[in-house]
């Protein structure tokens, strides 16, 4: 299992973070499991990256926290997008896309 | 950007909520993690086992958010602030030490340095001080000399005439007696010019300043006191205005109160009351309005705004022939008016005001300022010591700490914290130090004569100094220990034993060369004390030509009395006859002036012979005394006879001259019988005098001066009676005993009479004032570096011995003497201490020259000084090292092995 993961290239999780809250609020246990899921299990955040990534991108105003009931019904902090944070994904999404594009060019073409 | 700020001051001051909530956020994410994989099969510990593996350290992600949170500065600080106090109270006894040493040195330093703010820092407390410019007169030949002193016909030349001020003034001091008769209580008083206070611009507290209108010849007089004295005196009440003030006799209404904080114009001094210039006739001293010679008044002006220095100087040295061509002094011989004519204005940037105190104390202030400096250095290279040995022994603690993942930063940041902790603590205890220090100060180089006054107030500038001082001696103690402690290699920290510690003494050798280094520097200031004390010891002993002790002086003023001019010779004699009659009374002298005095009289004299000094070579030092003066003081007396009753004011002109003068004047002869004319020819023959007698030479200034020529006069014969004279009052008791019956016999012959009292041998010792603040804070200084650097030795070597045990106990087991125990020991000091005194000695000679000038009668590289201070220095570090050396020398071999 281990060593399907990938390690996250620098830069990617906020980006990773951001879509993944940008269809609904979740907590952070739900944001590296839908990180999980969704990459087919190749990508795993841990979560000594993942809460200071939150923390940070709170800071910047990109997401905003609050405290709200988890499915079983225990209290939990849901983080969603905002205004600005929208604005900014789009941004790292194009910018992402660009650099993969490229990236897969250049493979392709040696 | 506010939102963000918000969340930082949020983390901060709701730092328990953030830090629950964090928690919380941390715990909700492992129990679904534990959960996750209890559904897909583990049992529940084996969950919770690979939940915790996955997750890493708790609290590193808790840092690393504290990170992302951005305010882990100020609240790392603040852990590292509360971890340190309480380290540091866990050892009280040697965190006091620190405190108290440090607390000695920064109080020291900050006490200094507030001395120099005031003495030479501060500016003028008034409008645009930086506009102040000081008129000086510069006499060309020289060049350089200038002088700053002007005759009131000059001034009013220079106020009607100049163009480049927008305002000038003139002031000069005096000291007034308040009382009307009896004991004299002083003011010191300020003659000022109308214009003084506008053109400083300042505003009265109460009633009004003085006006260009209240200085007009023939005025009245009125009078403006400072804010202390209205405190002191009327207790700051409004009744002061209108009411009279008695000024040597003379009454003058106050009209008002200069501003709080205003003290005058000259550092060191304060004004009690200010007086209009046009007042000095009032005391019969019209001379000194009109008279062409009397340099009595200090010129200032406040520059138009935007005008450059060359300005300055271009319109003065325009003005200056105009203003000198129409004050020429008309009695002067022609050759020096000419000279006269020459002299050329200078102004000079004054904005703190001019001060001779200034200039007598800067050279000793920073003298002084480097003497704390390297205390404080001492003082820090102990502390570090301190911080060395108590860093290693917390080496197990610091292992800890990086393997629980804490960077060396971070262990180094808290190790400096902890420092300047006890520095911080130093220095408010210290600036309490200070405070004591100055006014102690002050006291000290105060004499009888002068009080000196410094507004020694705390100020921002003072504040910063010492703050700065307590952060960097922070940092310079912590920085080396804190590198050492936190270089640790983890495994062998965490080792127990202690005998993979043997590198202990490697990491320790720093501290050596500290308590090296601060040998040197206190054998520095052992140097520079020994050089004060010799010098000042020389300066006690010095022959001075006469006897200082047992000798009462009494000024005796007849301003307030009343007296006719033509009576005031009989009045004296009067007094003296009272005086003789006092019980426990020797002899009485009486003089124009007393030794080692600033009253100074001189006059060119000449004598018909070809070889005989001319010009400056011939000025001989006056002095008008009674027939009993040489006996009063002792003063011998060699050839010829003493003056006596005969020569009155109508008898022919006779002298007694000094040793000096009669070599200068009548070499290879008897001066005795020899005669010599008073002025070198200038507009009239001059007074011829007879030699009757020859004294042994005398100091007649200061006790540093060269021998100076000296030519007595009976005071019979003073020209112009003089309305203050001195009695010399040889006693058999205390001096001081014979004050109240001097008192009351003079008040028998008049009332008026004002008296002012002191002893000789006090004011021979108030002219040392200078030699000795210098040799005894140097004393005191150089005593606290030698205590503080030995404090050091103590501490480093018994840290050693201790370290060292184990060996010493090996080496006993194998049948060491304790005799080679102890130079084991004593050879540890030895090396420290003949480092230390080579670099000692070494720094102590490439220095102490700056010492030169403030030095007597001897060079600054003393061999005598220096070899005492070394034996001194190693006499103290033997001595401090025996105690270690005889705990290692006492050691029992098996106590020693079984720590082990």
């Amino acid at each position: 299992m281990a060593d399907r993961r990938i390690d996250l290239p620098q830069g990617t999780l906020d980006l990773l973070i951001l879509r993944t809250v940008a269809l609904e609020a979740l907590h952070g246990w739900a944001i590296s499991e839908r990180i999980h899921q969704i990459s087919s299990k190749v990508l795993f955040v841990q979560q000594g990256s993942l809460y200071p990534a939150l923390h940070r991108l709170e800071r910047k105003d990109w997401i905003k926290a609050r405290w709200g009931a988890s499915e079983n019904n225990r209290r939990a902090k849901f983080y969603e997008l905002t205004a600005l944070g929208r604005k900014q994904l789009e941004l790292e999404e194009s910018t992402w896309r660009k650099l993969a594009a490229a990236v897969a060019q250049i493979l392709e073409t040696t | 950007m506010l939102d963000d700020l918000l969340l930082r001051l949020r983390s901060l001051f709701r730092r328990k909520t953030v830090e629950t909530e964090l928690d919380e956020e941390l715990r909700f994410h492992f129990e679904k993690q534990v959960s996750k994989f209890m559904q897909s099969g583990m049992a529940p510990d084996e969950a919770k086992r690979r939940a915790r593996l996955e997750f890493g350290g708790m609290e590193q992600v808790k840092e690393e958010h504290r990170d992302a949170r951005g305010v882990s500065f100020i609240e790392t600080l603040l852990q590292d602030i509360r971890y340190g106090l309480r380290i540091l109270s866990r050892t009280p006894v040697i965190t006091s030490v620190a405190i108290l040493s440090l607390a000695l040195g920064i109080g020291a330093n900050t006490a200094i340095f507030s001395m120099m703010d005031a003495v030479m820092l501060r500016l003028l407390p008034v409008r645009n001080p930086e506009e102040l410019v000081q008129v000086r007169i510069r006499t060309v030949k020289s060049g350089t000399e200038m002088n700053g002193y002007f005759t009131n016909p000059l001034w009013e030349q220079l106020r009607d005439r100049q163009d480049v001020f927008s305002n000038a003034f003139a002031w000069s001091e005096n000291r007034f007696d308040l009382a009307q008769g009896g004991a004299v209580e002083y003011a010191n008083g300020l003659w000022v010019s109308g214009g003084t206070f506008e053109t400083l611009g300042l505003r009265p507290v109460a009633g009004r300043l003085l006006s260009p209108a209240d200085d007009q010849r023939g005025c009245a007089g009125a009078a403006v006191i400072s804010y202390a004295f209205w405190q002191d005196r009327y207790g700051g009440a409004e009744g002061a205005i209108g009411s009279n003030l008695s000024l040597d006799g003379h009454l003058f209404p106050i009209i008002g109160v200069a501003p709080r904080g205003f003290y005058g114009l000259m550092a060191g001094t304060k004004f009690d009351v200010a007086i209009p210039i046009c007042t000095v006739a009032l005391f019969g001293r019209d001379s000194r309005l009109d008279g062409r010679s009397t340099w009595w008044l200090e010129i200032m002006g406040r520059l138009k705004p935007g005008t450059v220095p060359q300005q300055l100087q271009a319109r003065l040295e325009v003005l200056s022939e105009q203003v000198l061509a129409a004050a020429v002094p008309l009695d002067w011989e022609k050759t020096k008016r000419q000279e006269f004519l020459q002299r050329v204005l200078v102004g000079v940037s004054a904005p703190a005001g001019p001060s001779y105190l200034r200039r007598q104390m800067e050279r000793p202030l920073y003298v002084l300022m480097a003497v704390v400096g390297l205390v404080l250095l001492i003082a820090c290279g102990n502390i570090a010591c301190l911080m060395l040995a108590r860093g290693l022994a917390r080496e197990k603690e610091m292992a800890t700490r990086r393997a629980l993942g804490a960077s060396r930063t971070r262990l180094i940041r808290q190790l400096l914290t902890e420092c300047i902790l006890l520095s911080l603590a130093g220095a408010l205890l210290g600036m309490l130090f200070a405070r004591w220090g100055n006014a102690l100060l002050l006291r000290y180089i105060s004499t009888g004569r002068q009080t000196v006054f410094f507004d020694l107030s705390l100020n921002v500038r003072v504040l910063l100094f010492t703050a700065a001082v307590a952060v960097l001696t922070g940092i310079l103690f912590g920085v080396l220990p804190a590198f050492r402690s936190t270089r640790v290699s983890l495994t062998s920290a965490m080792k127990s034993s202690r005998a993979v510690k043997s590198d202990t003494r490697m990491r320790f050798r720093p501290g050596k060369w500290m308590v090296a280094s601060q040998i040197a520097l206190s054998l520095v200031l052992l140097v520079s004390a020994g050089l004060f004390l010799r010098s000042l010891l020389r300066l006690a002993t010095l022959d001075i030509g006469f006897d200082r002790n047992s000798v009462l002086l009494v000024n005796t003023n007849l301003k307030a009395a009343k007296v006719a001019p033509e009576r005031r010779l009989d009045v004296y004699d009067e007094v003296e006859v009272l005086f003789a009659k006092l019980p426990g009374v020797i002899s009485v002298g009486r003089s124009w002036r007393t030794p080692v005095t600033g009253y100074e009289w001189n006059e060119y004299v000449s004598v018909d012979s070809p070889g005989a000094p001319r010009e400056d070579d011939s000025l001989v030092y006056f002095n008008y005394v009674s027939p009993g003066y040489f006996v009063t003081l002792h003063s011998p007396l060699l050839r010829g006879r003493d003056f006596q009753a005969s020569d009155s004011k109508t008898a022919p002109g006779v002298a007694v001259v000094n040793e000096m003068v009669a070599r200068k004047f009548f070499p290879d002869a008897n001066p005795v019988g020899k005669t010599f004319r008073v002025g070198n020819g200038s507009k009239e023959p001059g007074r011829i005098f007879q030699v009757v007698g020859l004294v042994k030479n005398s100091k007649y200034e200061s006790l540093r001066e060269e021998t100076f020529p000296q030519a007595f006069f009976p005071i019979s014969q003073i020209p112009g009676n003089d309305d203050s004279e001195y009695f010399e009052i040889r006693t058999a008791g205390r001096p001081e005993s014979l004050i109240a019956a001097v008192q009351s016999g003079v008040a028998q012959v008049n009332k008026g009479i004002s008296l002012e009292f002191g002893t000789l041998a006090k004011q021979i010792d108030d002219s040392l004032v200078q030699e000795r603040l210098l040799a005894t804070l140097s004393a005191f200084f150089g005593g606290l570096a030698l205590l503080l650097a030995m404090i050091g030795l103590f501490g480093a070597l018994s840290y050693l011995v201790t370290q060292r045990q184990p060996e010493f106990g090996i080496r006993m087991a194998l049948g060491a003497m304790p005799a080679s125990i102890l130079r084991l020991v004593l050879r540890e000091v030895a090396t420290v201490l003949l480092v230390g005194l080579a670099a000692g000695l070494c720094l102590a000679l490439a220095t102490v020259h700056v010492l030169e000038s403030l030095l007597f009668g001897m060079s600054a590289r003393d061999s005598v000084t220096l070899i005492t201070a070394t034996l001194v220095l190693a006499a103290a570090a033997f001595a401090a090292g025996y105690l270690p050396a005889r705990r290692a020398m006492r050691l029992d071999p098996m106590d020693a092995l079984r720590y082990e």
